[in-house]
């Protein structure tokens, strides 16, 4: 028969795992081993950018403003000095001056974008018209110097509350970084020179800024991981042997975790997915939850044992397994479940990525535990303890089971009591969830007695704040920003944006007018106005130019006076008190501010933050929503009841209430790190009604359905289990309370709260309800039983199978819909055709900074031999260099160098060279060896690559990628710290491509022009590169090229080089 | 004038008929001639003795150059040389102190029968090592400013039918047949750079006289051809060759005939076989190079007045080891170290059985490779004695190279390099490519 055949099957196959347990365990060993070596891979990404799909329009356009003026986040740092005079003392100016200095030598500072009193300008008037000096030309020196200076700022509206705070206390330093990747080492340098800064007793510095935070927070979330991740497999390992009494289950239960906690994250360095910030709740949570089965699985065992201590520990083991397996693989399939939920639920890539591989996590343990756990339980000699066989034969049970009966007593004496408790916990549940607020601040990530938590609260209460907002103005013609009514206009829209709560101030190119135009009118306040005519606001800058530096204002306006910047300084960065703000303007800029000749939109952190933040309530009950269904309709087909289905959810259902009220009460807010506990609770509460229901079940069919005797075997036996699962699980994630990323504390507290919920209600409520309802599924007949036994195993196969379709499928068919991951792209770039060979004519224009120009005639040929690719080049002129030729072999293993062999007519000879360092200039070129070698393909083994969007470049949509090398090696061999370039989405040509050196300071441009198709191949013609720093620039241009035409083996040959042909 | 000799110039003839047959040139029409590509380089260099003052050099290189492509696989290359010096010091072998044309380079590269051929008067350079001389023996050299131009310049160019075959994918070999009795020049005896040291030019003790007798010349085109083969390839990373040549080494040897009245100078070129071979590869940012040679047949000077010809015949072998190194950005270093150690010397020989000499050579390129500083040191480790050649070199243009440059010798005045020691020198000057 079918079922027969089923349940012997399984039977063969757990006799099998415990015949062969040596291979068993070495395979599963070897499976783990081999996925590992994908770990070193893991990239760890702690932006806040991460939480938004590199897509959303919000990051896009800030990105864009970005790169128009230059902003990014900054860091800032704070000097405080709360004496009399404030910080306009000689002593404290040139502590100011000192930090400048410091600040400004470090590599990834952009020195252009460090801002203070010791780089800023004073604007005033003179007899000939304005003056622009610096307001430390000199340093002041005495106290009446730096009087006077107090006097100069206070006259200068602009730099009140932005640079240096109203009351004289404070005064900031604001840096921006090159590479906002880096910010970690960045942020440990700046504290370096914090720490040894020549302070005095009445100064004080701080360091704060979203680039500050994003720079302390990979470091303290390291720090926290590295403590509470053991912290928690000690814990775990603790109640193992507590519980067992024994020192095995802990061991092979540890095996289980590390399989299923690296096995996870090497899968996610396999698949290039970054560790964010909240993934470092990942491990905490597979911990917990990859030892449960374990620990039912060892309890079911020793209980078999205890009972018969006569049989062979083998087949004890095999019935073991026949009587867990449908448990185990019922609870991995809901966890896996709930954990979907939220993958399928989310928007930000970060939950989305935590909920995918947490499932995968999941499935990782439910396998070992079904396939290791009894090989390696033969191997270890798994014996229970003489305790429980005592006990045993004393017809007693231990503490736990007593404590578990007393438990089954309580709910089966009242059931309908704990009914009307847990309704009432509900009820209140699902009103109070109605006050839950949802709200997010980046700084409350950290612990507030961390200093950068007090930094930033100093700073925001001296200063107008260390969050800001953009507001970008576009006008259509060139010089259109000179005209009064749209600068008016752009006034106007400051005022009403700092009328608005939290705002402090606001900086535009306005303000720098406003000062000139009093500077020209004798400094009388009552001037502090805009010019009348854009004749004036045109002088004013010709004016200004004329006595400073040009660029002073490339923060605010762009070059050709089309597009300037207004930046909104907040003094808080919590999405409940920016929310208004963004809505606001956004609404005033609809209302009052568009029309045809300006246009304004919003941008910065402030505004990427609201958008991220706005959809979280949403995201959070659809993830809830959609969590509870899977885990229904997973249960539902498991258990082939609908109602059995809903049974199961009751528990979890009502610890997610409970959850909601006690959040309500406490204060905790829906933030990110809160908004995922739901699926978390679902997937693991769950556990423990599958169970109740399972085992509870299977009692009362051997016992004719009598729920009473079912019952009271369950509570010693399951329920016992089910505590100490309880207790691995509460406790794992009880440790997380005792992180210092606040974020994750709370999330700790609530998870354990909503664990210890669904645990009780699953013990006490469920089968409260079992009792009164007396629901049909509960009382199938023994026959019906092995039946199901056999269907149950065709279902769970299909759920699986179901299940795992989508958790492979569905990333794919998401992204065919988006657009394509930046791996994508590159690959798509790489697998352009390029002929199997080409022959082809280059001239080589080498120009310097004079204008100097160097042409190089030359022709060439390429061809690929299998993986491998020759080429080889002639010089035909100039006279002095005719007949050089360069030949390379270049090997398609990375490790392997390539051969090289250079022809010097001038020594007749063929010189064997090394392969060059791949970041050496190519023959005096601007393009590197490995510039020439990749022609224009991009090397997957070197970089990590980045989508940042899509754009428009000279009317061509392209994607925008970035590429970062995978270590600090790479880039110093290769010469770059960093490349973008942008591929034509219509060919999959790069046309264009910006680099930085390891310093992060810009290198090269290139662009590539003139592509058009050459026998059917599509073929770049022109490529102009320059060097920015040494102005030396490059222009390769191909002609006479020919895909068609063979090329002859013999012509990569030494013979070859030397005949010139 | 130099130009070329009759019976070579009869031996291109018969190429050319030969080849004439082959399709390649049935295809000598109008098309190919406008295919003709012309380049031409003028190179104006001031030469000054640093240590009178004087000028050395003032000297005009004219050097044309055509390229025709005859077909496909056939190309006809013709370089020319026309040097003109207004001081007349080196010693010129032309019919006018002060003006040198020759035909320093014609021939025809030819794909035929499956092998490619260079026929015409051309260099051909075997070996690994630079400057120092072990396999690169088939051109003879011209020693009028000794060793100190680029050898693409004083190396003189030969009448060679030169074929290469590729055996197999790996192997290629070379077969060279060299029918031009051309050997090194030599410069004249009241020249800036004549030979005076004992250790090539024989001593006679106070009061004999020496006459110089008739040279006994090699005269017959094929008997006393030079001929060669070398089998060459690149394996698992190695680029190797073996090398045989047979030739008639490039300066005579001075038999010394003794009798009453004096000493008598016979000098007579002398035939040997050498055979040798090469091989370098890469490490990494390191190049190793190495040559070895041995030649059955070499003839010294002998120390012993009673010889009877006062020279001793001995095998020679000789090797260079090198090591380049290219780690470092726009920088190239290299050191060679070349020893020639005389097999059998009887006790007798004026330069020592185990003759030692080491080079190193740093150059750095500025400006995207515009500007190339390079100094060369070589020093004999016998006789503490050597050179220093230091030159800057920018390329203005991509038709205009201005160098300056010194070269600094230093020694014992008996040595290769020391008897050269007042005539140190440094020299500027600009070369014009079109």
């Amino acid at each position: 028969m079918n079922t027969q055949s089923n349940s012997s099957s399984l039977k063969v196959f757990f006799q099998l795992l415990v015949d062969r347990p040596k291979t068993v365990v070495a395979i599963s060993l070897l499976i783990m081993g081999v996925t590992l070596s994908f770990l070193p891979q893991l990239v760890k990404d702690t932006r806040a950018d991460t939480f938004l799909a590199p897509d959303n329009p919000a990051l896009l356009y800030r990105d864009k403003v970005k790169e128009q003026f230059g902003l990014s986040d900054p860091l800032v740092i704070a000097v405080v000095n709360e004496s009399e005079q404030g910080i306009f003392n000689p002593a404290t100016l040139s502590l100011v001056d000192w930090i400048n200095t410091e600040v400004d030598q470090l590599s990834n500072i952009d020195s252009d974008r460090v801002v203070s009193l010791a780089t800023e300008k004073n604007i005033v008037g003179t007899e000939y018209g304005m003056e622009v000096t610096d307001f430390f030309d000199p340093v002041p020196a005495n106290q009446i110097e730096a009087e006077f200076l107090r006097d100069a700022i206070n006259d200068f509206p602009l730099y009140l509350g932005s640079i240096v705070a109203r009351d004289g206390k404070a005064t900031l330093i604001v840096a921006e970084m090159v590479d906002e990747l880096l910010a970690e080492d960045t942020y440990a340098e700046i504290m370096a020179i914090v720490d040894r800064a020549p302070v005095s007793a009445d100064e004080q510095l701080h360091v704060a800024g979203e680039g500050a935070i994003a720079g302390y927070l990979g470091s303290y979330i390291d720090a926290d991981a590295q403590r509470l991740n053991p912290l928690a497999g000690l814990i775990i390992t603790l109640i193992i042997i507590f519980a067992f009494r024994r020192f095995s289950p802990a061991l092979t239960g540890n095996v289980i975790i590390a399989a299923s906690v690296l096995m996870t994250l090497s899968i996610m360095a396999a698949s290039g997915v970054a560790f964010f910030v909240i993934t470092n709740a990942l491990p905490v949570i597979l911990i917990g939850i990859s030892v449960a089965d374990a620990i039912h699985i060892y309890s079911h065992f020793y209980e078999l044992q205890a009972r018969h201590p006569e049989q062979a520990r083998k087949q004890l083991i095999v019935d073991t397994m026949l009587d867990m397996w449908r448990p185990v693989t019922l609870t991995t399939l809901t966890t896996m479940a709930g954990f979907l939920g939220l993958y399928f639920a989310a928007y930000m890539p970060p939950f989305k990525y935590f909920g995918l591989f947490t499932a995968f996590g999941v499935l990782v343990a439910g396998v070992y535990s079904l396939v290791f756990l009894p090989a390696a339980m033969v191997l270890t000699k798994v014996q229970v303890s003489k305790y429980f066989i005592g006990k045993r034969i004393a017809g007693k049970s231990d503490f736990f089971a007593q404590l578990m009966s007393g438990l089954g007593h309580v709910t089966c004496n009242y059931p309908r009591t704990v009914i009307a408790i847990f309704a009432v916990l509900a009820v209140s549940g699902i009103y109070s969830a109605s006050f839950l607020v949802v709200d997010e601040d980046r700084i409350n990530t950290f612990h507030p007695d961390e200093r950068i938590y007090q930094a930033d609260r100093v700073i925001n209460q001296h200063l107008d704040g260390t969050n800001t907002l953009d507001i970008v103005i576009e006008t259509p013609g060139v010089e259109d920003l000179f005209i009064p009514d749209n600068l008016k206009k752009i006034e106007a829209l400051q005022v009403y944006a700092e009328s608005l709560p939290f705002v402090r101030g606001s900086t535009s190119i306005v303000d720098y007018l406003k000062q000139m135009n009093r500077a020209l009118n004798d400094g009388d306040i009552a001037e502090y106005q805009l010019p009348e005519s854009s004749d004036l606001v045109a002088q004013y800058f010709l004016l200004y130019s004329a006595s400073s530096d040009p660029t002073d204002f490339e923060e605010e306006v762009d070059y050709d006076y089309k597009l300037a910047n207004v930046r909104i300084n907040i003094n808080s960065g919590s999405y409940q008190d920016t929310k208004g703000i963004v809505q606001n303007l956004e609404q005033y800029i609809i209302q009052e501010f568009n029309n045809d000749a300006i246009q304004a939109n919003l941008s910065g952190r402030v505004n990427v933050s609201y958008h991220w933040i706005k959809d979280l309530g949403e995201s959070h009950f659809v993830g809830v929503a959609i969590a509870l269904f899977l885990v229904w309709a997973v249960s539902a087909l498991l258990f082939q009841s609908l109602l059995a289905g809903l049974f199961a959810l009751v528990p979890v259902a009502g610890s997610i209430l409970l959850v909601y009220s006690t959040m309500v009460v406490l204060g905790i807010e829906l933030g990110i790190g809160t908004s995922m506990f739901a699926s978390v609770a679902i997937g693991l509460g769950v556990d423990f009604a599958i169970h109740t229901l399972d085992r509870l079940r299977s009692f009362s069919s051997n016992l004719d359905g009598n729920i009473d005797r079912a019952l009271e075997r369950f509570y010693p036996s399951t329920g016992r289990a089910l505590f100490f699962n309880f207790l691995a699980i509460s406790c794992g994630f009880g440790v997380l309370i005792s992180s210092k990323v606040v974020p994750l504390t709370n999330f700790g507290v609530i998870v354990a709260l909503s664990v210890t919920t669904s645990f009780l209600a699953s013990l006490t409520l469920l089968p409260a309800m079992l009792k009164v309802f007396q629901p049909a599924f509960v009382n199938v007949s023994k026959v019906n039983d092995l039946e199901k036994g056999g269907s149950f195993v065709r279902v769970a196969t299909t759920v699986l199978a179901i299940g795992l379709g989508g958790f492979f499928l569905f990333p794919a068919i998401v992204d065919a819909a988006e657009t394509p991951s930046a791996d994508e792209i590159v690959q798509r770039v790489n697998d352009v055709d390029d002929g199997e060979y080409v022959t082809r004519k280059l001239v080589m224009r080498l120009t310097d900074r004079r204008g100097r120009e160097r042409v190089r005639e030359t022709f060439g040929y390429r061809k690929y031999f299998g993986d491998e690719k020759r080429s080889i080049i002639f010089y035909e002129s100039p006279a002095n260099v005719k007949d050089t030729a360069f030949l390379t072999w270049d090997y398609p293993d990375p490790e392997v160098d390539d051969d090289q062999w250079l022809y010097l007519p001038a020594v007749r000879k063929v010189r064997r060279i090394s392969a060059s360092d791949r970041g050496d200039y190519f023959l005096g070129t601007d393009f590197t060896y490995e510039d020439i070698k990749l022609e224009g393909s991009l090397q997957p083994a070197d970089y990590n690559f980045a989508f940042l969007g899509e754009e428009a470049v000279d009317g061509v949509v392209t994607y925008k990628v970035q590429s970062q090398p995978k270590s600090e090696a790479i880039a110093k061999e290769l010469g770059y710290g960093r490349t973008e370039f942008w591929v034509d989405v219509s060919n999959w040509m790069v046309i264009k491509a910006d680099y930085w050196d390891p310093k992060g300071e810009p290198l090269k441009s290139l662009t590539i022009s003139d592509i058009h198709q050459v026998n059917g191949i599509w073929t770049r013609h022109r490529l102009a590169i320059e060097n920015h720093k040494t102005g030396h620039h490059t222009q390769f241009i191909f002609s006479d090229v020919d895909y068609d035409s063979p090329v002859e083996d013999g012509v990569f040959t030494q013979r070859s080089l030397t005949r010139g042909r | 004038m130099n130009f070329v000799r009759t019976p070579q110039l009869k031996l291109l003839g018969a190429i050319l008929i030969v080849f004439g047959n082959n399709a390649s040139f049935a295809q000598l029409d109008r098309q190919a001639f406008n295919s003709i590509d012309f380049s031409i380089t003028v190179d104006q260099q001031l030469t000054i003795n640093s240590n009178d003052g004087s000028t050395q050099k003032n000297q005009t290189t004219i050097q044309p150059r055509w390229d025709a492509d005859l077909s496909d696989s056939t190309s006809l290359t013709a370089i020319g040389r026309a040097r003109l010096d207004t001081e007349a010091k080196l010693g010129f072998s032309g019919s006018n102190a002060h003006v040198d044309l020759e035909l320093r380079e014609l021939y025809i590269d030819a794909e035929w029968a499956g092998a490619y051929w260079r026929l015409g008067k051309q260099q051909i350079v075997w070996g690994q090592a630079d400057g120092l001389r072990v396999l690169d023996v088939i051109n003879p050299v011209d020693l009028r400013e000794f060793i100190l131009p680029e050898f693409e310049d004083h190396r003189i160019p030969l009448w060679t039918a030169n074929v290469e075959i590729s055996l197999n994918e790996d192997w290629t070999a070379q077969l060279l047949l060299i029918p031009d009795q051309t050997y090194d020049e030599l410069p004249d005896r009241d020249a800036s750079f004549a030979i005076r040291s004992p250790l090539l030019i024989p001593t006679a003790p106070a009061g004999i006289p020496v006459t110089l007798g008739q040279t006994d010349r090699p005269q017959r085109l094929f008997k006393d051809a030079d001929a060669g083969a070398r089998l060459s390839a690149f394996l698992g990373g190695w680029d190797v060759s073996l090398n045989y040549l047979y030739h008639y080494q490039d300066q005579p040897v001075l038999y010394q005939l003794r009798d009453e009245s004096g000493i008598t100078l016979a000098p007579a070129y002398e035939r040997t076989h050498l055979l040798g071979g090469s091989f370098s590869n890469v490490f990494g940012d390191t190049t190793f190079r190495a040559e070895l040679g041995y030649s059955s047949d070499r003839f010294f000077l002998s120390d012993d007045g009673n010889d009877s010809d006062g020279i001793v015949s001995s095998g020679e072998i000789s090797y260079v080891l090198g090591l380049d190194y290219q780690g470092w950005r726009d920088w190239f270093v290299s050191a060679q170290i070349f020893q020639s150690i005389v097999t059998d010397d009887g006790g007798s020989l004026v330069r020592d059985s185990v003759d030692t000499t080491a080079t190193f050579l740093a150059r750095r390129y500025f400006l995207n490779e515009s500007v190339q500083a390079e100094a060369l040191f070589i020093q004999s480790l016998n006789n503490d004695d050597g050179v220093l050649q230091a030159s800057l070199e920018y390329e203005w243009s991509s038709n205009i190279r201005i160098n300056i440059g010194a070269d600094i010798f230093f020694g014992s005045s008996k040595g290769l390099f020391g008897q050269f020691k007042e005539k140190d020198r440094v020299s500027a000057g600009i070369e014009f490519g079109y």
